[in-house]
């Protein structure tokens, strides 16, 4: 005869599985909103494919494989907030109204996402 | 980051002015130091990275705030800059005419108030840009149409307010402006025209009211704070074609203007179209080293083969058809038979043209009023990022655009500059817009830039054009052009300032226009 688990043991199990599913949820979340303000903020320059000045510029200076800032994996935190703060030649810099400190970590988040 | 501070104005002063804007706006809206590097001239042509230094900026959330700091800032003597979405880029950006101003940051007054689809019209307030109105729109399946400018992320308040211009049959954006409520600079608010009557429901319906149409004072001004605005906006039309018309030789111009004249002013043209030259077009699409690694400008053999590659004309008309479309087939074949009588004419529709990054492809999104940032593409023709608008206006004569055209081109050459440049047709005068590209890390290219542009500006004027907007470092030898008996209207507009804001406090420099304050420096 099959015996049910003790439903004590239980709990450590659904706890766990509770933390994942919040922590990948908020992952996700994180990630969802730093996407929305990439496509908000940044993607009329810097999405993929022809008519986006900051990718047509990147591909100029440092390759196609670095003109599209969402397929790159070379970006730090770090200068991804110093970019946004202080511009970079063409690009012009981005007040605290227009994205906030919150924001740009979700932005950065983003962008620096773990990939497969 | 050095302080600098506001003429006049002690160090005890400003920080006491700064801590009692922090009372009103909350500490985490009133910016100095290192978060004053958005509030910079990212394309600055001047030497002096000082010039337009602010000396700290402050954010309010709505208008009581605008309110409650204009009254401080008369208080304690400090001057104001307001900047809406601060994208006025090539103009100055969000930096202050007068190094020392704390800017007054508009961007969080980003509400859309009201869009009303019967009516056709927006109200909103300062902050709100182009593509928020646009995702607005849509998001609320109104069946209304934006008129943008080629940059979205500008203020429809602050593109209007500087007499900015779009594509659609929309495109003077001050002429669709209708009702404003602004913060004058006692604190007061104002609401013009029927906006002033309590209950009113044509605020946004009928600009003029009863007595002095006073809107006007308000665009390019010093005089007051624009916090809310009415816009109309185009019913979406049954029908959308744009096109393309590309003409082969440079003295085309004179023909291709003196066409375009009557079409434009029977709205058998029936939107901003622009002429656009082959440079400026080019440069969406390819760079300059790809064609040409000498210093100076592109020679014509090349010219002709730029020409040749991308399928593009010395100059090319964009334009679009908006209707029912036997409307636009019977508009279309007057300007189709018209433009023919050009030799070597060509007539493209978006199908036509088979590069990804096409400049028809761009147009046909902006002169159906969605908002894009793709023309900012022309910048790279040189890379560095420095960029200027030339802007002066002519009749719209053939004679005239290519006494202009020729005029700029050889001092722009003589420089070493490239010439491009978009002609925007408007009702009754051509707005010649050309682009100086610079490289903003070179101050050799910075200072030749800036001795070509005050060049210009002389010969322009000498030759009876005027500029209809500047850049922040130009304001003052713009405004001196227009000095017609003696400087009456810049007499006139002191006369206003000192009346209206007597401590000097709004935008001390917009347009020229300094208050008595700082007249005596």
């Amino acid at each position: 005869m099959n015996r049910l688990p003790n439903p004590a043991w239980l709990i450590p199990g659904v706890l766990v599985l509770l933390t994942l599913g919040i922590c990948s949820g908020a992952v996700a979340a994180d990630t969802t909103a730093g996407k929305a303000l990439f496509d908000s903020h940044c993607a009329a320059c810097h999405a993929p494919g022809p008519g986006h000045a900051g990718t047509q510029r990147l591909a100029q200076a440092r390759g196609a494989a670095k003109a599209a800032l969402e397929q790159r994996t070379d970006l730090t935190p770090e200068y991804i907030r110093s970019v946004v703060r202080n511009g970079l030649i063409e690009m012009p810099p981005w007040r605290l109204t227009e994205i906030d400190d919150a924001q740009l970590d979700q932005l950065v988040q983003y962008l620096t996402r773990p990939r497969k | 980051m050095k302080q600098i501070l506001p003429p006049d104005v002690s160090a005890e002063q400003f920080a006491d002015a700064l801590q009692a804007f922090r009372r009103v706006v909350g500490d985490e809206y009133v910016y100095t130091g290192q978060a004053l590097a958005g509030y910079t001239d990212p394309y600055s042509i001047v030497a002096d990275d000082e010039a337009h230094a602010a000396s700290a900026a402050v954010a309010p959330a709505n208008t009581e705030q605008v309110q409650d700091i204009v009254r401080l800032a008369n208080q304690f003597g400090v001057p104001l800059w307001t900047v809406s979405c601060g994208k006025n880029f090539a103009y100055g950006g969000a930096a202050p005419r007068m190094a020392g101003t704390v800017v007054l940051d508009l961007k969080r007054l980003n509400r859309i108030l009201e869009v009303n689809e019967g009516d056709g019209y927006a109200l909103v307030e300062p902050g709100v840009s182009y593509f928020d109105l646009y995702a607005h729109i849509k998001a609320k399946g109104y069946k209304l149409w934006l008129d943008v400018p080629d940059p979205g992320w500008g203020s429809v308040i602050g593109n209007a307010l500087e007499h900015g211009v779009g594509y659609t049959p929309y495109g003077d954006h001050f002429a669709m402006q209708c009702g404003m409520e602004v913060v004058l600079a006692n604190g007061e608010l104002v609401r013009t025209g029927m906006g002033a009557m309590p209950g009113s429901t044509t605020w946004q319906l009928f600009k003029y009211g009863f007595g002095p149409y006073l809107d006007g004072m308000f665009t390019q001004s010093n005089f007051g704070i624009v916090t809310k605005m009415g816009i109309w906006l185009m019913p979406e039309p049954p029908g959308y074609r744009p096109y393309m018309i590309s003409f082969q030789r440079e003295e085309d111009l004179a023909q291709v203007v003196d066409i375009l004249r009557p079409l434009k002013v029977n709205m058998v043209i029936q939107n901003a179209a622009t002429i656009r030259s082959l440079l400026l077009v080019a440069a969406t699409n390819a760079t300059k080293s790809q064609y040409y690694d000498k210093p100076g400008p592109v020679p014509d053999s090349i010219l002709r083969k730029i020409m040749a590659d991308q399928d593009v004309g010395m100059w090319n008309i964009y334009g679009a058809l908006y209707g029912p479309p036997p409307v636009m087939d019977t508009l279309w074949s007057v300007i189709r038979d018209s433009f023919a009588r050009v030799p070597g004419a060509k007539f493209y529709f978006p199908q036509d043209r088979k590069q990804p990054n096409d400049l028809l492809h761009a147009r046909a999104e902006t002169m159906r009023g969605v908002p894009r940032l793709s023309e900012f593409s022309f910048i790279n023709w040189t890379g560095g990022g420095g960029h200027i608008g030339f802007s002066p206006v002519s009749p719209i004569r053939g004679t005239e655009a290519m006494k202009q055209y020729t005029m700029v081109r050889d001092r722009m050459h003589e420089y070493g500059f490239d010439y491009m440049s978009i002609f925007a047709i408007g009702w009754r005068e051509l707005h010649h817009v050309v682009e100086l590209l610079f490289d903003r890390r070179d101050p050799a290219i910075k200072h030749k830039a800036d001795e070509l542009f005050r060049l210009l500006v002389r010969e322009a004027a000498a030759a009876g054009y005027g500029e209809y907007r500047t850049h922040l470092s130009y304001m003052d030898d713009i405004a001196a052009t227009y000095g017609w008996n003696n400087h009456a209207l810049m007499k006139l507009n002191q006369t206003i300032k000192d009346a209206l804001d007597p401590k000097g406090i709004l935008a001390p420099g917009k347009q020229g226009i300094w208050p008595a304050r700082y007249r005596r420096n």
